[in-house]
């Protein structure tokens, strides 16, 4: 099968936009993809795959076609749902398109409006995607499911303390500081992280993300149309999937993501590479302990070690293997529907050297990992630097 | 007809006259020093699943062998709406158990025993169940009154209590006692001499068709704790008597339930040979039964508690400062797909996978461990299970469905529980499950007991949902 790559990302800012629609969102950040892929417009792209959880209910149905229809792309939609690794699994569907040969050029995002409802109304939608007929009706809420597997990974690891947690939502805030696309452009300390008012017991207010309005795309493209181009391409060197029972309770551990674990393995396989190659890595930290069960199920670190390479400075902004230095799902926002989609951005962003004043150091290889809800699904998805490919 | 187990529940919390004086600057329930309030979660149909569990147990009945249920109240869920549905299978019982529903006053619980006691309809063995929790305004002796609790008896063939007489009388008293259509608080005339004469010859009409003088205990209705006594002698049973039968100076005014109590209360004694139990309802109508314990009646009663209620917190759990269940939507799941899980989600019944014997919970769909789709056989789990982890939604932070719940008992703890299989043997099954919390309890620690209960899940157009939730062992009263 021919290869595909990355050949334009845009995204809108992340937070919170009273004045602007789902749809308008989506709109711009279609634009700002068309616009950094030097060449290629609308006409050029076959088709589009949009991620949205579709919070407030809007348009729940026929959700693709609104959106791009209004963005002026008047080509094949498919709306995919995977809860927050919807627009991780669209990005997944383009490649597969583009590989298969049905298209050449397939634009894949998502878009989420979430700050704009009662707030009786979001305290709903934000559990819809955990497990609806037991788990929710324990009176569960997404932070608390979390918040479960918080409390099992502090019991299991000796080691692992509550600021540990807070370390987490410290390196993101730093780095969600600098980027201007952030919702929470503001630094925390290690002690307004840990005394902030408690959530669900042990994750506080700073070990959880917050909500956010905001959409992302991704012209994703054949190595044919490459070919032809003066394109600034990251190939697709990886993709991996996986899917799981949708309740924490039905699986087998609550101190790892099973899901995570068998989509890194596939993805480090289609690729050809192991975790030791990746040079950055944007990961689902919707909650601090997230973060730490993604360094553990991505291979970055053993099981329990994940709290010593964070204290470490190894996934700090200038460690060996940054992660999230866009700021993750914590600063940077987590617009659900946005948020795979705005993974690729980042990573697109750094291994084509247009990060600006947050540009990595040449940067070669790229891990964008997405899980939907508390581990149903995920999704990995592993870029290469155009420089590392031969290309120019 | 004999009287084989008696069960009684009360919920935990107490409310003392004194903080109701302290709130309100007036108490009027003479003879009540605390009243019994049940939690946000707890309603007359949970209480009597409670109640009627223990006399089960007492008994030593499997609920397969019950085969008639008579449920008693005058303050279920809904005006219409068989509440014996709801507690069939909050139970376990047959389906095709005869039930029959009593209500109207409180003489209702005298009422459903005696229709036992004719033999149930030719039934071997029936449950009589008698729960309540009357409300009434805070200035009024009623409403200071109000108690909670549920009391029940396993009627069957066999059994250590015979009933060695009973009588019943219907007298015509309006206006002690009434709540309109579509009110929920009880109030009456308060004609202070009339009331008390209509408890007095009501129920002096049908205990003095028995011999009395022997009993031990008489278990007497008690809408307060001063009119028991007030009436021993014009019912030929002394004040000790009186007062070995009675639980009303610390649970309140238990309606329908409240002689069930005082009996549950009389039978824990080991020297109680003989007891008087006599039921009334305004209107006025009264049952009496004379109860010969030819052995031990096996009794399982949750009846005292120590833990104290400021008044506000009672009324809130009433939910008399909340809005109730707010707009925005709450998690859907529809009634039938709430009533196919019945059995899983209100009595803890997983399943056993058909192909490889695996247990599995919620017994539904492909089997994880095998992947096969041949069904599972019921494999009931054990009342008592182990915390594998938990969490504590903070104050506010509950889904629109449990925010109402939230405001009125505080944070609750939403944790995944191992339970074993009944019988014991292979692996346990992890079950989410809602923890009560109350007062100092903190979020359950991992490898904590807790114990299933039956609780209000919540309330969704219109319909209640019942099922299980986690109570920390150590709060459990037997």
């Amino acid at each position: 099968m021919r290869d595909a790559y990355v050949v334009g990302a845009g995204q809108t800012d992340f937070g919170s936009f009273p004045d602007e629609s789902y749809r308008s969102l989506f709109a711009t950040a279609v634009e700002h993809a068309l616009g950094s892929a030097d060449g290629l417009t609308r006409e050029d792209v076959d088709e589009a795959v949009v991620g949205t959880l579709g919070v407030g209910g809007r348009q729940l149905g026929l959700s693709g076609p609104a959106v791009t229809e209004h963005a002026g792309l008047s080509v094949p939609t498919t709306r995919v749902e995977n809860a927050c690794a919807a627009s991780g699994y669209a990005v997944r569907n383009a490649v597969q398109a583009v590989k298969s040969g049905m298209a050449d050029v397939v634009l894949a995002g998502g878009y989420e409006v979430m700050t704009d409802a009662s707030g009786d109304a979001t305290k709903y939608w934000l559990g819809v995607s955990g497990e609806t007929e037991w788990e929710r009706l324990t009176g569960a809420t997404f932070a608390g499911t979390y918040a479960q597997m918080a409390r099992a990974y502090l019991d299991e690891h000796d080691d692992a303390t509550v600021e540990d947690l807070s370390r987490v939502a410290v390196k993101n805030h730093a780095n969600g500081s600098q980027n201007p696309h952030a919702q929470l452009q503001f630094g925390c300390s290690l002690e307004d992280a840990t005394e902030a008012a408690t959530v669900a017991d042990p994750l506080t207010l700073y070990h959880c993300c917050p909500t956010t309005d905001g959409a992302a795309a991704v012209l994703v493209a054949s190595e044919d149309v490459v070919a032809e181009s003066e394109l600034d391409a990251a190939r697709i060197a990886g993709v991996g999937a996986a899917s799981d029972r949708v309740g924490l309770f039905e699986r087998d551990t609550y101190t790892a993501i099973p899901a995570s674990e068998r989509a890194a393995e596939a993805a480090y396989e289609m690729a050809g590479v192991g975790p030791d190659d990746v040079d950055f890595a944007e990961v689902h930290d919707c909650f601090a302990i997230a973060e730490l069960l993604a360094y553990e199920d991505l291979g970055f670190c053993g099981r329990g070690e994940a709290p010593e390479l964070l204290r470490e400075g190894v996934t700090d902004r200038d460690g060996d293997l940054p992660v999230n230095v866009s700021g993750g799902l914590k600063s940077k926002g987590h617009p659900i529907g946005a948020t795979g989609a705005g993974q690729i951005v980042e990573l697109w962003t750094q291994l084509t050297g247009r990060a600006g004043d947050r540009q990595l150091d040449d940067p070669d290889v790229g891990l964008a990992h997405n899980v939907g809800g508390s581990g149903g699904a995920a999704v990995v998805t592993i870029l290469a630097a155009p420089r590392s490919e031969g290309q120019r | 007809m004999r009287v084989a187990g008696v069960g009684a529940y009360t919920p935990r919390f107490r409310l003392a006259g004194d903080a109701v004086a302290d709130a309100l600057g007036q108490f009027h329930a003479r003879g009540v020093e605390a009243v019994a309030v049940p939690d946000a979660d707890e309603d007359a149909l949970t209480m009597a699943a409670e109640a009627a569990q223990r006399a089960l147990d007492a008994a030593g009945v499997d609920p397969d062998a019950v085969d008639a249920l008579h449920l008693a109240s005058t303050s279920l869920p809904y005006d219409e709406e068989a509440g014996t549905g709801r507690l069939r299978s909050l139970l376990g019982l047959p389906e095709n158990v005869a039930s029959a529903q009593f209500g109207g006053s409180t003489d209702a619980g005298g009422a459903a025993l005696a229709a036992a006691l004719d033999g149930g309809g030719g039934a071997d063995t029936v449950l009589v169940v008698a729960s309540d929790a009357p409300q009434g305004a805070d200035d009024e002796a009623l409403g200071h009154a109000a108690g909670a609790g549920a009391g029940a008896l396993v009627v069957a063939r066999d059994g250590p209590g015979r009933v060695a007489g009973r009588a019943s009388q219907t007298a015509t008293y309006p206006g002690t006692r009434f709540r309109e259509r579509g009110q929920t608080e009880t109030t009456g005339l308060d004609v202070t001499s009339y009331d008390r004469q209509a408890y007095r010859e009501t129920l002096a009409g049908a205990v003095g068709e028995l011999d009395v003088s022997g009993v031990d205990a008489a278990a007497l209705q008690a809408p307060d704790g001063d009119l028991p006594y007030r009436s021993a002698g014009a019912l030929g049973v002394n004040p000790e008597a009186v007062a070995a039968g009675s639980v009303v100076e610390g649970v309140g005014d238990a309606g329908a339930a409240s002689a069930f109590l005082g009996l549950a209360d009389a039978l824990r004694e080991d020297d109680t040979d003989e007891v008087l139990l006599a039921t009334y309802g305004s209107g006025a109508a009264s049952h009496a039964f004379r109860l010969v314990c030819e052995r031990d009646v096996p009794v399982r009663a949750a009846l005292g508690s120590d833990q104290t209620l400021s008044f506000a917190a009672a009324r809130r759990r009433r939910g008399d400062f909340d809005s109730g269940t707010p707009a925005g939507g709450g998690a859907y799941v529809s009634v039938p797909s709430y009533r196919r899980t019945l059995a899983a989600r209100q009595r803890l019944v997983a399943g056993r996978c058909r192909a490889c014997g695996a247990l599995q919970f919620p017994p539904e769909g492909a089997c994880p461990d095998c992947s096969a789709t041949d069904g599972y056989e019921d494999a009931p789990l054990r009342r008592r299970g182990v915390v594998e982890t938990a969490t504590t939604i903070s104050q506010g932070g509950a889904p629109p469905e449990f925010a109402a719940q939230q405001a009125r008992s505080g944070e609750y703890a939403s944790a995944i529980v191992a339970f074993g299989a009944q019988g014991g043997g292979d692996r346990e099954v992890s079950v989410p499950l809602q923890v009560v919390l109350a007062g100092d309890d903190d979020t359950p620690g991992i490898r904590d007991e807790v114990v299933a209960v039956p609780r209000v899940l919540y309330d969704q157009e219109g319909v209640r949902r019942y099922g299980a939730k986690g109570l920390p062992a150590d709060a459990r009263r037997r």
